[in-house]
């Protein structure tokens, strides 16, 4: 069986900082997507399971993937694309379920591709059905439960009133939802052996693009701006023995009326 | 003549969205249409054209009575494309989302998701979304010929209703059967609450461990009149609340007088369902904990110790 | 590559840990290291100046480019009383010369990029990983543990993991301490344009400044404050004994007294308008060779600041230099003993003697007094008082007339300064 994953790399949201609003990403460490760990350490179980299966990572995003790439590799990745041409920047999500269907087109078999149901900095949602459509495959998506059998799978998904149990053949697109797993902290000794997996990096044009169908130029969407919304917090920590904390916060909710109208 | 189309797979969000695309209809001199889709879809035409609709295009086809991704990105795109439509306005609800990348990339078009506003600006749509988690806000426009947007439900109210005659077309769609099968829909315990209007909000995070600790968190919520809502594990993960409880990114916005925090670091993911409170208390045991960043009043200590007493001096003041 | 173990484990990606990964990576040695933190240099305190004679000549190649903030052409003393202060400043064409003396230094920054040069190299750093044991066989350490779940095997392990070092306590090397030994510090990082640290503290361009203060900032307690100029921001901190903190009454917590130092007019107006983008409090050891556990064992080394190897003047913490020698000779000590791949205490013994002729335990030698003559109190309250009583009469001048300054200056300056402890004092200061 062959299974495909996608993940991104982005800047480790928590550690941002914001400067006259805007957002400071430099020296800012880089992380997967939450989401996406789940979806790679669900393809290893999945291997796990079935014994033979093949799980290629693809990752569009910056130079830093080259180190990066190695913690999926060590939590069960066999091999790994990375699409680093600085021609991809600035990609929207449609630009990159186009980057994402042709590199897997390219890398050619696939029963399972596996992608979060929405990354963690953008959380759009649209990665994994638009590339669904691009490899023309059904998909089922905010899956908490999967199961592979005899070319099958067989899902429970997560969904507002209800969870929907759901089953299709393979090939199949699955987008997972946090629930699914626990990702698994690999071990040194797999982030050592890691290295020597196989990593290919394809531009544009391994994947029949030109550089104007990829990245800022063939984005559809435009950013007009990306401030931090303003927020002016008292930022008073109570002191005091516990007693004298609680009264400090009933009158200091009493004195901002908002307690006890 | 362009045309806003709306779709939604919960009536009352489309209904919002209808209401609202009146007003940009006016300014982008455009007109309003709706799809309804699956089975009864025909009988709620005039609730449609109640709230604005100008026109509704309906299918009741065998193969929309289950809703799947595919076959109603399918469907839509067979409305959207023969005609004028330029703006295809989804909710933001899991399906909403689901369907605006399907959908998006069947019609060539540019696609945002979970809009918190929309405007119009130079004759196109604007929207707000977060962005980096919920770091900041970004205003984006679709610049392809059509645009897919959904937008968060209750972002915009459903206006008054008035009686208004409309045009129905039936229309004819060819439709495969849906490559995904339904086994099975369980249902989650109902649980009807709008912690978006609430006065007064109480969270709980990952840091109470103990479902039986609910109990006094609960007795404190009745005691300041609070709704309790929740950070993603209590309701994804160990089920304690409806997802309808869980605030956050990809839950709800919430805008409360108070909100009161207990047991949550505050990732951003969580903490931008909350930005807009207008006080926020914090307990939490770890003095470094990302919620007290952005809070105002803030308690570094046990839950189990400081809420009971909390309750106890509310008590006392009667 | 396949075999299951390493051959040098390091513990911490300070300087000393980094040090001795840069030349072992270099010398095509099997070398990992493993950080707590999100990356190199996340954690790391450091109020901010290396002295680079001591250190300029390892990795030469590397200096060059290092991202270093501003060489350091004024020092400033001052004395702080409460409602005054007197200042002593050196500005010397001499620190204007390169090679420059000192560099003000960030290291988050600083670490980051030397990690990332060690990664070059070939050593490999894995971040967010902590080390919690140290693998004993046989008597020997032979790895470490991380977690209940991984472990690294190598033939020897550097303790590089810095002030507290869990390692050589672990393999035995060193006791738990006492609060006695310590000292804490907290530091601000305020961010400010850099023309405007250049305009308020009249600097050229990459020209820093060093100010070290005592006095009333600690509240007659041990200790110290410092403000260092970066590129664009300002280090400023203070350092105070555990013990006098602990005994002090009414208490008072660290933070309280940065809050109170930054409020000080001095203080005041030379961040204004900054914003903070790291705070962080740490402890500091005692220093000085009384407080060095043993340096090797067998399997394990021990460098930096886990081995001591720090000069805490209050006032000033001096740490890096020595971080980075003891961490190129215990680079050096592993490349001999892998000649023979004896990694034995006997064999490693030879860090100690390397140490003990280098700079590190000269240094560390001859400030061996420093710490006495520092629990002075007279230091932290009667000596700034008295020299701004002096200075303020001498400079004060009002409707009186301006007479007998002379006389009364003397006067006073007699009476304060000639009696027996004062005397002591200064005999303290000279055998220093
Ligand atoms: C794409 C995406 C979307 C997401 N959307 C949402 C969302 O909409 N809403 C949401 O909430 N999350 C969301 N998340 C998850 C989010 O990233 C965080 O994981 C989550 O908010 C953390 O929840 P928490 O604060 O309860 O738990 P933790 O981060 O584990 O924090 C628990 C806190 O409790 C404190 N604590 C522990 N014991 C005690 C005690 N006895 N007394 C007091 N305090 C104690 C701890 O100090 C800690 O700070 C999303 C994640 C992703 C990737
Ligand atoms: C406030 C202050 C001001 C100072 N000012 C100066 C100055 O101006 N000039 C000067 O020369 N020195 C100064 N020093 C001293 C100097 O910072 C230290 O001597 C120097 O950093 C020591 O380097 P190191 O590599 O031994 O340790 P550290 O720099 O402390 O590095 C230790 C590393 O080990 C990591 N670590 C610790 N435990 C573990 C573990 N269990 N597992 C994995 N990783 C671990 C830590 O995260 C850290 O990265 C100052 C110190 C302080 C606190
Ligand atoms: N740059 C990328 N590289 C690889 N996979 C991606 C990338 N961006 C998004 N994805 C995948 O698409 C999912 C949904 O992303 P989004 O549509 O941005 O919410 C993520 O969880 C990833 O699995």
């Amino acid at each position: 069986m062959d299974i495909v994953v996608c993940m991104k790399q982005m800047p480790d949201l928590q550690q941002i900082r914001i400067k006259d609003r805007k957002p400071i990403l430099e020296n800012v460490p880089l992380v997967w997507g939450d989401l996406d760990k789940n979806a790679i350490e669900e393809a290893a179980l999945i291997k796990e399971k079935v014994g033979e299966a093949k799980i290629t990572v693809v990752a569009k995003g910056s130079d830093k993937l080259q180190q990066g790439i190695l913690e999926p590799l060590a939590m069960g990745a066999d091999e790994a694309v990375l699409l680093t041409d600085p021609a991809f920047e600035g990609s929207d999500s449609m630009g990159t379920a186009k980057v994402l269907a042709k590199a897997i087109e390219k890398i050619g078999a696939y029963d399972l591709v596996i992608l979060g149901e929405g990354s963690t900095d953008n959380y759009s949602g649209l990665v994994g059905s638009a590339l669904a459509e691009l490899l023309n495959l059904p998909e089922i998506t905010y899956v908490r439960e999967l199961n592979v059998e005899n070319g099958k799978v067989t899902a429970v998904r997560n969904m507002e009133e209800s969870f929907e149990v759901v089953e299709a053949n393979l090939p199949v697109v699955i987008t997972v939802a946090q629930e699914i797993n626990e990702p698994r902290l690999p071990k040194f000794m797999a982030i050592r052996k890691a290295g020597a997996k196989p990593r290919h990096e394809w531009g544009p044009a391994d994947i029949g693009l030109s550089a104007d169908e990829v990245g800022e130029n063939a984005a559809s969407v435009d950013m007009l701006s990306n401030l931090a919304p303003e927020q002016d917090r008292k930022n008073i920590i109570l002191e005091g023995d516990l007693d004298e904390k609680i009264d400090a916060l009933v009158d200091a909710l009493i004195k901002e009326g908002v307690l006890g109208r | 003549m362009s045309e806003i189309l709306v779709f939604c797979d919960k009536d009352e969000t489309a209904f919002e969205l209808v209401s609202k695309s009146r007003e940009f209809a006016k300014e982008l001199g455009a007109t309003v249409s709706a799809a309804l889709l699956g089975n009864g879809a025909a009988g709620k035409a005039d609730d449609y054209f109640s709230y604005g609709a100008d026109r509704v295009y309906v299918s009741e086809h065998s193969v929309l009575s289950d809703f799947y991704v595919a076959t109603y990105a399918d469907a839509l795109q067979q409305i959207a494309e023969g005609e004028d439509v330029e703006f295809v306005l989804l909710g933001s609800t899991k399906r909403g989302k689901e369907l605006a990348g399907r959908l998006a990339q069947k019609l060539n078009a540019g696609a945002i998701t979970d809009a918190n506003d929309v405007r119009v600006s130079d004759g196109n749509l604007v929207a707000d979304r977060y962005a980096y988690g919920g770091n900041t806000l970004a205003s984006v426009a679709v610049n392809t010929p059509k645009k897919v947007i959904s937008v968060m439900p209750r972002t915009f109210e459903a206006g008054l209703r008035e009686a208004k005659e409309g045009e129905v077309v039936n229309v004819d769609l060819d439709l495969k059967d849906p490559e995904v099968r339904v086994v099975e829909r369980r249902d989650k315990a109902g649980d009807e609450v709008n912690l978006d209007e609430a006065e007064m909000l109480l969270c709980v995070g990952r840091g109470v461990q103990n479902k039986e600790d609910l109990e006094m968190i609960e007795e404190l919520a009745d005691l300041i009149g609070a709704e309790i809502g929740c950070t993603k594990t209590p309701a994804s993960d160990w089920e304690w609340f409806s997802e309808e409880r869980m605030v956050g990114l990809s839950g709800k916005k919430c805008k409360p007088s108070l909100y009161i925090s207990i047991g949550i670091s505050g990732q951003i993911q969580h903490t931008v369902g909350v930005m807009d409170s207008k006080i926020i208390a914090t307990i939490n045991t770890d003095e470094n904990a990302l919620m007290f960043n952005i809070t105002d009043y803030g308690i570094v200590g046990d839950y189990a110790v400081v809420v009971p007493k909390l309750v106890e001096k509310l008590k006392s003041l009667g | 590559m396949e075999e299951e173990k390493v051959e040098v484990v390091i513990v911490g990606a300070g300087l000393a840990g980094l040090s001795a990964a840069y030349v072992l990576a270099q010398e095509g040695v099997d070398t990992v290291v493993v950080e707590r933190g999100d990356y190199p240099g996340a954690k790391n305190v450091t109020g901010g100046r290396i002295y680079m004679y001591p250190v300029a000549r390892y990795f030469p190649e590397l200096w060059e480019d290092a991202p270093l903030e501003r060489h350091v052409t004024r020092e400033t003393l001052t004395m702080m009383a409460e409602n005054c202060s007197t200042s002593i400043t050196l500005d010397s064409d001499r620190f204007r010369e390169e090679p420059y003396h000192s560099y003000t230094i960030l290291r988050s920054k600083f670490d980051r990029w030397f990690g990332d040069k060690v990664m070059e190299a070939g050593a490999f750093v894995l971040p967010k990983s902590r080390a919690d044991d140290v693998i004993m066989e046989d008597g020997r350490v032979a790895g470490i543990r991380m977690g209940d779940e991984d472990e690294i095997p190598a033939d020897v392990v550097i303790a590089a993991d810095g002030v507290l070092s869990l390692m050589a306590e672990k393999a035995g090397l060193r006791q738990a301490q006492q609060p006695k030994h310590f000292a804490v510090s907290v530091k601000e990082v305020i961010e400010l344009p850099s023309k405007t640290i250049e305009d308020r503290f009249s600097l050229g361009p990459n020209e820093g400044t060093a100010q070290l203060f005592f006095g009333d900032l600690t509240k007659g307690m041990m200790g110290g404050g410092f403000l260092y100029t970066n590129i664009n921001s300002i280090s400023l901190g203070l350092v105070v004994g555990i013990e006098s903190l602990m005994e002090r009454d009414p208490k008072i917590e660290v933070h309280e007294l940065i809050e109170d130092f930054k409020a000080r007019p001095e203080i005041r107006n030379l961040i204004a308008g900054g914003e903070i983008v790291e705070y962080s409090a740490h402890v500091i050891p005692e220093g000085g060779v009384n407080a060095m556990p043993r340096l090797y064992s067998d399997g394990i080394l021990v460098v930096g600041e886990a081995a001591g190897f720090g000069l805490n003047m209050l006032l000033t913490v001096r740490g890096m230099e020595f971080a980075v020698g003891s961490g190129v000779m215990a680079a050096e000590t592993i490349m001999k003993a892998r000649e023979s791949k004896d990694y034995s205490a006997a064999s490693l013994s030879y860090y100690e003697e390397l140490v003990k002729e280098s700079f590190i335990f000269k240094d560390l030698h001859s400030f061996r007094n420093v710490l006495s003559m520092l629990e002075n109190p007279r230091l932290f309250n009667f000596y700034p008082q008295a020299v701004c009583d002096i200075f303020e009469k001498l400079m004060w001048i009002d409707e009186n007339p301006k007479a007998k300054i002379s006389s009364t200056v003397i006067r006073e300056g007699i009476s304060k300064f000639l009696n027996w402890s004062t005397i002591r004092d200064v005999a303290g200061m000279l055998r220093i």
